[in-house]
């Protein structure tokens, strides 16, 4: 029954969404539009717009920073959506039965998650310092070797992927609970009867079932990944050797130091075309039809 | 919310916005003063503490001597840099009349913006000038187009500082003075404190984070030291003496691959806490180490090693600062005399005592007003001695980016050692030519 | 035996990730030159560190700032957000289908393509260095708009059709009918968008130079990145612990609304 006669329907619909298109329009069209334009201008803010067509994205085909800012993303994804998922998996699996004080761990593990990355980062710092830092401290303690975590090109971008983990893992523990809290129990109890064992019973039910939750944080993860900033910018300043350089550090760099708006923007917008391909790519290869 | 109206209006000023206020006419009508009327200057000086209470003496003694022109003193907007904070003001037409905390590398770009006054075209500038500062360093701070937008006010050399208490432990008696010198000296500070098979001190230590400033202090300053006085530009060209760079670079390469500089970032003062023996730095660190330095710590300063085979008067970096006067401005004439005035003689005597920072000034050293600083003050001596051999960064555009260019050869050929400091110094120079071309 | 391991997962879970922040509270008061050692505890407990953070940089007020910022931004985005979710979720109205692909659409572009034109845009309308160019862009939130849409899909109709009947207008219901109804989902997006806001680092330190207005997160970035510390650890990790406090504060506060709505709206996104 529809008490609400179409005609003031509408009216009441358009006022209460009209603030929020207004300010969409404002800050979010506007600025995509004139990102489209920038790219095809240099600029430096202090002197006016010069138009230089496609130089911008001719000079982004020749600048290998740029395309190390991807692998470095790359490599990023690659070590830290696998750990995620494992680090957090297991944890939910463990947090997913009758054990006493479940709130509690619950609580501590997100609590990296809701801290920003400003006081993950001064931390880690110390943390990760090569001589001076406290698991290396203990490493030599226990009679191990130092690790170069921040001062080695291999070691770097590896050692943010660790710290990211860390900081998020509480988030996608939660996740994987609601995700598993979610399969129905009879489903195992049908494999129970037919006799399956643990092994089987994770493969065959839990893993497919936890697929949609899978998707959720490879796609947070990757959006993440992508959004790396704050961490390269205080841990390395992007070296060694650019190996911690992210997309949003060059772009930082270029826009605000070196005052290259237009290079920016371009920059910012094949990014953007990079995660959108990556997004969708993952969507296509990691999604499965859950019934 | 916006009326539909105003937004279209809005959004299609909105690029000219700024173009508008960017091509705004730089110099607004001089106001006409009367008899008996006060002109108010704004003055920006610099954030920290020392240069704070300068100023604040400075404009007292102003404001007694002249009460006809009453200058008021704040601090620059304290904030990232105190270049974006003044370009954002040129944009915004929110400059003070003056400021002395000018890096003279931000000047092209203030040029550009039409934001500064052309100092050259007050009668007494030559004579004032001559007087104060030697003809070739002056002549290092003259705008491309020939006229003069900032006066040299003060330099902080860059020199290198040592612990004496070290240096004896290691028994170095001598203290070193060429590349070969800091080398053999450099082996004997590294040591392993307590035997655990991982050196505990080492001789120096610079940050290896390819940020773009980091670089001033170590391979720009080595190297207008071992050019003898060179910088990266002449007359607006690419002019690096690339036999120097290769020589700066392969000093850095030797001290990493002997690990003599530890690999690492300390997030606390190595050189405090007895971790390492030198440091490159300033007169400013005279100060700080004074309030801050524990008990018994002794130091000074002697000047940066130079390549063996170096003869001649040490040069080294000075990192300038220096004072403009604003386009923007209303009372030219009177922030002249007030900017002469912050440069006498005997502003530059407050200058040394409240700051221990070097005036940018002849003589310093045999003029008898500053005999007494120097008598209570022995360690700004060396500074003073070297003030006007330094050099600074050339006023080009896009310097920020060059530096960082050169901070990355850094961090491939000397920390990393990925190829030769010729590789090294070939590759800078490619694309310090490729920025200066893309940006010009 | 299956439990004994489970535990000691759970608790080594909790020393890595809790560890580290009892690390740094147990440094921030240790002497400086203790702060390398091992031992965690201080020989003595010193305020020092504390006190460089509250004499080298004005942290009090770049706390004010972003509670000024961040609790406005976040009343916006529920307030503006909740009436366009409204609208969404129980009006008829044309267009509304493109306006929530819409709204979908805003949230896959991601920042980095705009930061720059916006960067102009707020320099255009002369509100860098003021709280205005953090607050007014991120006044809307679509995300807030997406959980609160979902809340309010769940609710009965007949509940709407009734205070209709009773002559309330729509700006009534949704405010008196509607949001104490949806308190779980409000909690939820208002802790995501505060969160949000609050650690947020890369859009102040591009809008904000002068320390007068920087945010929290930012000042301590800065003091960390730049010399503030005069060269110590201890008042870095002081700064850092002092961003970390009210944030850890209002999540344990509203930990329990929070996971558990998470929980159930997360997998839908």
């Amino acid at each position: 029954m529809e008490l609400l006669s179409p005609k003031s329907g509408n009216r009441a619909g358009y006022l209460f969404v009209a603030p929020y298109l207004l300010h969409l329009l404002l800050f979010f069209g506007y600025p995509l539009l004139f990102a489209v334009v920038l790219v095809f201008n240099r600029w430096d803010i202090v002197t006016p717009m010069e138009f230089v067509g496609l130089k911008n994205f001719g000079r982004m085909i020749h600048d290998d920073l740029f395309f190390r800012a991807i692998l470095n993303t790359g490599l990023f994804l690659v070590i830290h959506i696998p750990l995620q998922i494992i680090v957090a998996l297991f944890f939910a699996e463990l947090l997913n039965s009758k054990l006493k004080g479940r709130t509690f761990f619950r609580t501590v593990y997100f609590l990296p998650v809701v801290v920003s990355g400003v006081v993950v980062t001064i931390l880690f710092q110390q943390l990760f310092a090569f001589d001076t830092g406290f698991i290396n401290n203990v490493l030599s303690a226990l009679g191990g070797e130092r690790v170069p975590w921040l001062v080695s090109p291999q070691w770097a971008m590896p050692s943010i992927a660790l710290m990211a983990t860390w900081k998020n893992a509480g988030l996608y523990v939660i996740l994987f609970l609601a995700g598993l809290q979610n399969i129905p129990a009879s489903l195992y109890e049908v494999s129970d009867i037919e006799g399956a064992g643990t092994w089987r019973k994770w493969w065959h039910i839990t893993l497919p079932m936890l697929n949609p939750t899978v998707v959720t944080v490879v796609l947070l993860s990757t959006i993440g990944g992508f959004s790396l900033f704050i961490e390269p910018y205080v841990l390395t300043g992007g070296g060694p050797l650019n190996s911690t350089l992210s997309g949003l550090l060059y772009i930082y760099n270029q826009a605000f130091y070196f005052n290259h708006m237009g290079y920016a923007a371009a920059l910012g917008l094949c990014f953007a075309l990079i995660i959108l391909g990556v997004v969708l790519l993952q969507r296509r290869f990691v999604e499965t039809d859950v019934y | 919310m916006m009326a539909a109206h105003r937004r279209n209006i809005l959004l299609a000023l909105q690029g000219a916005c700024v173009l508008l206020i960017a091509s705004c006419d730089p110099a607004p009508p001089v106001e006409v003063m009367g008899e008996g009327d006060v002109v108010h200057l704004t003055y920006w000086c610099a954030q920290n503490p020392q240069e704070r209470a300068l100023a604040t003496q400075l404009v007292e003694t102003w404001n007694a001597a002249n009460p006809d022109v009453q200058v008021q003193v704040q601090p620059l907007p304290a904030g990232q840099s105190s270049e974006e904070v003044l370009i954002a003001a040129i944009v915004a037409g929110t400059t003070p009349d003056l400021s002395s905390n000018i890096w003279p590398g931000i000047i092209s770009d203030f040029i550009r913006a039409d934001g500064v006054y052309p100092l050259s075209s007050f009668p007494d500038f030559d004579s004032l000038m001559m007087s104060r500062v030697p003809a070739d360093l002056l002549a290092r701070f003259r705008a491309p187009d020939g006229i003069y937008y900032q006066i040299p006010w003060k330099t902080n050399p860059i020199m290198l500082l040592y612990n004496q208490q070290l240096f004896r432990e290691a028994g170095i008696e001598q203290l070193p003075r060429t590349y070969s010198e800091f080398m053999a000296a450099a082996a004997r500070l590294t040591r392993d404190l307590d035997g655990d098979g991982h050196m505990d001190q080492w001789a120096g230590y610079r940050r290896t984070h390819p940020i773009w400033h980091e670089r001033r202090f170590d391979y720009y300053a080595l190297y207008i030291g071992a050019s003898g006085g060179k910088t990266l530009f002449d007359e607006g060209q690419v002019r690096i003496d690339t036999a120097a760079s290769t020589k700066v670079f392969s000093f850095f390469r030797d001290v990493y691959a002997h690990h003599y500089f530890p690999l690492t970032t300390f997030q606390t003062s190595p050189i405090l806490s007895g971790k390492v023996a030198t440091e490159f730095t300033g007169p400013w660190q005279i100060g700080w180490l004074d309030e801050n330095a524990p008990p018994g710590f002794e130091y000074g300063f002697t000047p940066l090693p130079v390549p063996d085979d170096y003869e001649g008067p040490a040069y080294t970096f000075g990192d300038y600062k220096n004072i403009v006067i604003f386009s923007n401005t209303r009372h030219p004439e009177e922030a002249w005399r007030f900017a002469k005035f912050l440069v006498s003689r005997e502003a530059d005597l407050q200058l040394l005592e409240t700051t221990k920072q070097i005036p940018v000034r002849q003589g310093l050293l045999t003029d008898s007003l500053y005999a007494g600083f120097f008598a209570r003050n022995p360690k700004v001596r060396p500074f003073a001695e070297v003030a006007l051999y330094t050099r600074g960064e050339d006023g080009v555009s896009s310097l920020q980016e060059i530096l960082d260019a050169i901070a990355q050869q850094f961090e491939a050929a000397a920390v990393y050692r990925v190829y030769s400091p010729e590789e090294a110094t070939r590759r800078a120079l490619a694309r310090i030519r490729l920025i200066h071309e893309w940006n010009s | 035996m299956k439990k004994i391991f489970a535990y000691s997962a759970l608790v080594l879970g909790t020393v890595v990730f809790a560890y580290p922040f009892v690390w740094m509270l147990m440094a921030s008061f240790k002497p400086e030159l203790e702060i390398g050692a091992l031992n965690p505890l201080p020989s003595r407990w010193t305020w020092d560190s504390f006190a460089l953070v509250f004499t080298a940089i004005p942290i009090g007020r770049a706390f004010l700032n972003s509670v000024l910022v961040t609790v406005t931004v976040t009343a916006s985005a529920l307030i503006f957000g909740s009436m366009a979710a409204y609208a969404l979720a129980k009006l008829q109205w044309r267009g509304r289908d493109v306006v929530f692909n819409l709204i979908l659409f805003t949230m896959m572009v991601p920042f980095l393509v705009m930061l720059i034109p916006l960067y102009t845009l707020v320099v255009g309308f002369g509100w860098t260095d003021s709280p205005a160019g953090l607050i007014v862009p991120f006044m809307m939130n679509a995300t807030a708009v997406l959980i609160l849409r979902q809340s309010f899909v769940t609710i009965p109709q007949d509940i709407l059709d009734a205070a209709r009947i009773d002559g309330c207008g729509e700006g009534r219901i949704l405010f008196s009918v509607v949001w104490p109804l949806s308190v779980p989902a409000l909690v939820t997006a208002g802790i995501i968008v505060f969160i949000g806001n609050w650690n947020e680092v890369l859009w102040p330190l591009v809008v904000i130079r002068s320390e007068h207005w920087m945010t929290m997160p930012q000042m301590v970035t800065l003091f960390a990145v730049g010399g503030g510390a005069e060269g110590k650890l201890g008042p870095q990790l002081a700064a850092a612990l002092l961003l970390g406090v009210p944030v850890i504060g209002a999540y344990l506060f509203f930990q329990r609304h929070f996971i558990s709505s998470l929980a159930s709206t997360g997998l839908k996104g």
